[in-house]
């Protein structure tokens, strides 16, 4: 093994017009005593994509903990927009399903508490579902929310607490995505608050976009049939077409 | 109506516009948007490879060449009178965009290659030699190189100067240029069939190697661990694959594969408890060229022998052996054959308790066989834990590929000074090659550092250092890009990546190179880094892998990676005996095909022999070689020496450890393995110095005598102190 590993070194010792050039032979020798290289595009993506992974680790590890800290917050908001459609679905969902500011309040604090212990567990790795679970099951948490807002005029009691259940859904969904982006070890906690604050700042702006485009309209006596109805529909709609396109 | 026509004219306009608009760029744009053809801005002359793309490289070698031939013209038609500096240094400035693209290249087709481009060096391969061809037969060139060589004593030239001049006439002249026109035409006559030779040897060893398959049922496999079980399995679904008919289709359903390619054979041979299928794949092997079929190598090895023996004559040298040795440090066949055989009793003797070893595990197993050479494998392996008992499992932890990097680099640091920086920011050809800027004592930059540890699909085995860019200071001072390419395994998941002892030697060895790489420091660029006899160069990899297995430095960085904890003394203790494990075995092989390899180049031109076969037999015979072990190459398979460019040089490893060994002991002498004085001398006389010099002056500069062989028998535990 040690001759060989070293003979190779000479194939690559090439360089100005004195040298002897064996090239051809070479490839020969290298296929008799190796056999062909396979290049299997499955197999070679998933080493690629380790190897970014990788990259991307070492990178953070180098990184002054202000920058990091940034660029988690960054990759947070990104996961929300533009990246999380459909987090930003449900969370529009929230939205319309009251006017008030108390239960709208409480439901999004329901979400970013329970969103936030799942992605906290699994980025331990405490918890672990596979992500063709729990994908699906998001979709249907959208058309839940949105249903219920057509269903129900005012906001149930026990509404918090569903959202609470599906808050515990997303976040194993962001945690796939952390996973993919890699946390540092040595700066796990850190990293991970920086994550959160990033999906909850995208989550804010979110709302409050969405608060804006529909401050002059939310007192008109028509806002729950032409908005409030239309808009929850479409969300289910598009919840349900999520939902069968990820149990495919 | 008015309207309508002005917008159509200015549509047409419009449209016109963008039609010359894109031809005017399209010509210049694509032949400048070949990185090849400009300037890299990248920071220390790394290449850009993210601009690089496969379809850059063949109008680049092709515009590479031409550009060399013209350059090498331009001096030819100097007509002013040849000087040192208008032919010599002129040379040293030639080709320069062509080795930019041949490094970028053929480090690629090593650590990152794809079909493209594999064909394309198929293709490229005949292209390249003719074109060096072309510039070492060039009759006008080499005039004005011997009259500047005749000049020599008057021009009042450095060292390094003379070196330089030597060395180019004598490349010259080794390719024939002082014979007459008769003799010229007699050598190109004997090259050209040489030449088919060979690779026929090739192409016939690889049909013998592929030929054979051994393909198993589910029952034949006892003994066999998973991952083998599953590779074999690979292997048949890909055979499968590749058939064409439905009778080879089904010939591989449901079986298992295992091939005479050594990642397959050996562990096989280790783990199977199939005595019998042991020996049909071991004798598939050391059978290859020697089936009396139409891709037999006997004749081939023969007449490729006596032909290079007729060439050597031709040229003035005894033997072949002769000719090729008269560049290495070791100058004659008796100096080679005195290294070898100092080395081969003491190998044999330990070889033979080795054999006695097993055959008592085979007797304790109550088997009724004596040990042959397909039980090597399996029965060392079981020798192997019963005495040495080391748990590669329980080692691991202490090697993280991190912290052995950080021992590597303290290790130079504390013996040259050196510091390393990792850089995040270049780009790179693969998100695992990782870079470090390595700067000396004084804070000046050396060189760029570029790690590519794991193992990956489109990455040849083994292990190798290899440059983007070289050194030279003959126009401001050049600084490197060395590489080096391992196969550890990847880590999975999250884990860290941690290595086997062996990984860890590999990456010191790789290191070492790396180092003779960096800390070059020479004028002209083709005498810098790794550019000297293939004996010697080994010397600077291999010293620095005794570092490694140093239980005081060993210690420093060996911590585990989750506690942090120092690797425990026993464990180091039972490290460094593991290490003489056989030895016998591997020095008898290994000896064996190197004196196998000499006598193939000691025969004289008028010697009287048809194949292979007989002369093997007698050249194997004379030295005693035991019926358990086969060379490590048989002629028939020896494709480095009538394949490849090792004839007369496979012994230039054992030579190397020679020195490796002899010279560390230097600093064991020292009491200090970081003896700044000894670290001093072996970086300005060794590591700094390329092909400047002699070898072996370099050495001896070095050290302050010749080597000596009494350290490698014991590092090797062919003193007799194994027990």
């Amino acid at each position: 093994m040690k001759y060989l590993k070293i003979f190779i070194l000479f194939i690559f010792l090439h360089s100005s017009f004195v040298a002897f050039s064996h090239e051809q032979d070479d490839l020969l020798i290298l296929e008799i005593e190796q056999g062909e290289l396979s290049f299997q595009d499955e197999q070679m993506t998933a080493e690629y994509k380790a190897a970014l992974k990788r990259q991307r680790k070492r990178q953070l590890a180098a990184m002054p903990w202000y920058k990091r800290f940034f660029l988690f917050v960054k990759a947070g908001v990104v996961h929300i927009i533009p990246k999380g459609l459909d987090h930003i679905l449900f969370v529009l969902g929230l939205f319309f399903s009251s006017l008030f500011l108390r239960p709208l309040l409480w439901q999004v604090t329901a979400f970013t508490l329970a969103h936030t212990i799942t992605l906290a567990l699994a980025a331990l790795g405490f918890v672990q579902v596979p992500s063709d679970i729990v994908e699906p099951l998001i979709a249907l948490s959208i058309v839940w929310v949105a249903v219920e807002n057509c269903v129900f005029k005012k906001t149930t009691k026990w509404r918090p607490f569903i959202v609470f259940g599906f808050g515990l859904l997303h976040g194993l969904g962001f945690a796939v995505v952390l996973s993919e982006y890699g946390l540092p070890k040595n700066n796990f906690v850190p990293s991970l608050l920086a994550f959160n604050i990033g999906v909850e700042l995208g989550q804010l702006l979110v709302l409050i976009t969405a608060a804006i485009l529909v401050w002059f309209m939310k007192n008109k006596s028509w806002y729950r049939k032409r908005i409030q109805i239309p808009a929850s529909l479409m969300i289910a709609a598009m919840g349900l077409f999520w939902f069968i396109e990820r149990m495919l | 109506m008015k309207k309508v026509l002005i917008v159509s004219i200015v549509v047409l306009l419009a449209a016109c516009q963008k039609e010359t608009k894109k031809t005017e760029n399209q010509v210049p744009v694509t032949e400048s948007e070949n990185p090849f053809e400009q300037e890299w801005d990248t920071p220390f002359g790394v290449p850009p490879f993210n601009k690089i793309k496969d379809e850059h490289f063949m109008p680049a070698f092709k515009k590479g060449m031409e550009e060399n031939l013209a350059e090498i013209d331009a001096i030819v038609k100097n007509t002013e009178a040849p000087t040192f500096a208008n032919t010599l240094e002129a040379l040293e400035r030639t080709g320069k965009s062509l080795t930019k693209v041949q490094r970028v290249f053929f480090n690629l087709t090593g650590s990152n290659t794809n079909p493209k481009l594999q064909e394309l060096q198929r293709e490229l391969s005949p292209l390249i030699s003719a074109h060096y061809d072309k510039i070492t037969l060039n009759e006008d060139l080499f005039k004005r190189v011997e009259s500047v060589y005749q000049d020599r004593e008057n021009l009042k030239l450095t060292d390094e100067q003379l070196k330089l001049l030597e060395d180019t006439r004598k490349s010259f002249v080794r390719s024939g240029a002082l014979l007459n026109k008769e003799q010229k035409a007699k050598i190109t006559e004997i090259n050209s069939k040489l030449s088919e030779l060979t690779t026929a040897f090739g192409q016939n060893l690889l049909a013998e190697t592929n030929g054979f398959e051994l393909v198993l049922g589910k029952d034949d496999l006892d003994g066999l661990s998973e991952g083998i079980i599953a590779a074999a399995a690979e292997t048949a679904a890909q055979k499968m694959e590749k058939a064409e008919t439905e009778e080879g289709r089904a010939k591989y359903k449901d079986k298992y594969v295992f091939t005479p390619h050594r990642s397959s054979m050996y562990p096989f041979l280790t783990q199977s408890n199939r005595r019998d299928l042991r020996e049909q794949l071991y004798k598939s092997y050391v059978q290859r060229g020697d089936n009396d079929n139409e891709t037999d190598n006997k004749e081939i090895a023969a007449k490729i022998a006596k032909l290079r023996a007729e060439r050597a004559r031709l040229m003035g040298y005894e033997t072949h052996a002769h000719f090729v040795l008269e560049e290495r440090m070791l100058k004659t066949p008796e100096e080679v054959y005195d290294l070898l055989m100092q080395l081969w009793k003491p190998a044999l003797e330990r070889a033979k308790v080795e054999v006695a070893d097993m055959q008592e595990v085979v007797n304790k197993e109550g088997h009724d066989f004596k040990v042959a050479a397909w039980d090597w494998w399996q029965y060392s392996e079981k020798v192997r834990k019963a005495k040495y008992d080391l748990d590669e499992a329980a080692l691991k932890p202490y090697l993280s590929l991190d912290n052995v990097l950080k021992g590597v680099f303290a290790t130079t640091n504390k013996l040259w000074g050196l510091s390393y920086t990792e850089l995040f920011d270049i780009n790179v050809y693969h998100p695992d090659a990782r870079v470090w800027e390595v700067k000396d004592k004084d804070g000046t930059h050396l060189g760029i550092f570029i790690g590519d540890y794991f193992t990956r699909s489109n990455k040849r085995g083994g292990a190798w250092m290899s440059s983007f860019k070289g050194q030279s200071n003959l126009d401001g001072k050049e600084r490197p890009v060395v590489v080096n390419v391992c196969n550890f395994p990847a880590p999975v998941g999250d884990a860290p990546a941690l290595l086997s002892f062996e990984n860890v030697t590999t990456l010191f060895h790789e290191f070492g190179h790396a180092m003779h790489g960096i800390l070059t420091n020479v004028t002209y660029g083709s005498m810098s880094g790794t550019s000297g006899p293939r004996d010697f160069t080994e010397f600077p990899a291999q010293i620095l892998e005794h570092w490694a297995s140093e239980p005081e430095i060993l210690k420093s960085f060996a911590t585990h990676y989750e506690t942090g904890e120092a690797i425990p003394d026993a464990l180091i203790d039972k490290l460094l005996k593991a290490s003489k494990f056989n030895q016998g075995f591997a020095n008898t092989e290994y000896l064996a095909a190197s004196l196998l390899d000499m006598d193939w180049h000691t025969i004289k031109a008028d010697e009287d022999l048809k194949d292979a076969d007989a002369f093997e037999e007698a050249a194997l015979t004379k030295i005693g070689l035991i019926k358990e072990i086969a060379p490590r190459y048989r002629s028939t398979y020896f494709s480095h020496i009538f394949a490849g460019g090792y004839a007369s040089g496979y012994y230039s490893y054992v030579h190397s450890a020679v020195l490796d060994s002899d010279g560390f002991e230097a600093f064991k002498e020292a009491g200090n393995v970081f003896d700044s004085e000894l670290a001093a001398k072996l970086r300005t006389h060794v590591y700094e110095k390329g092909s400047t010099e002699e070898a072996m002056e370099l050495y001896k500069q070095f050290r302050g005598r010749q080597p000596k062989i009494d350290a490698l028998l014991k590092v090797r535990g062919l003193d007799g102190s194994t027990d």
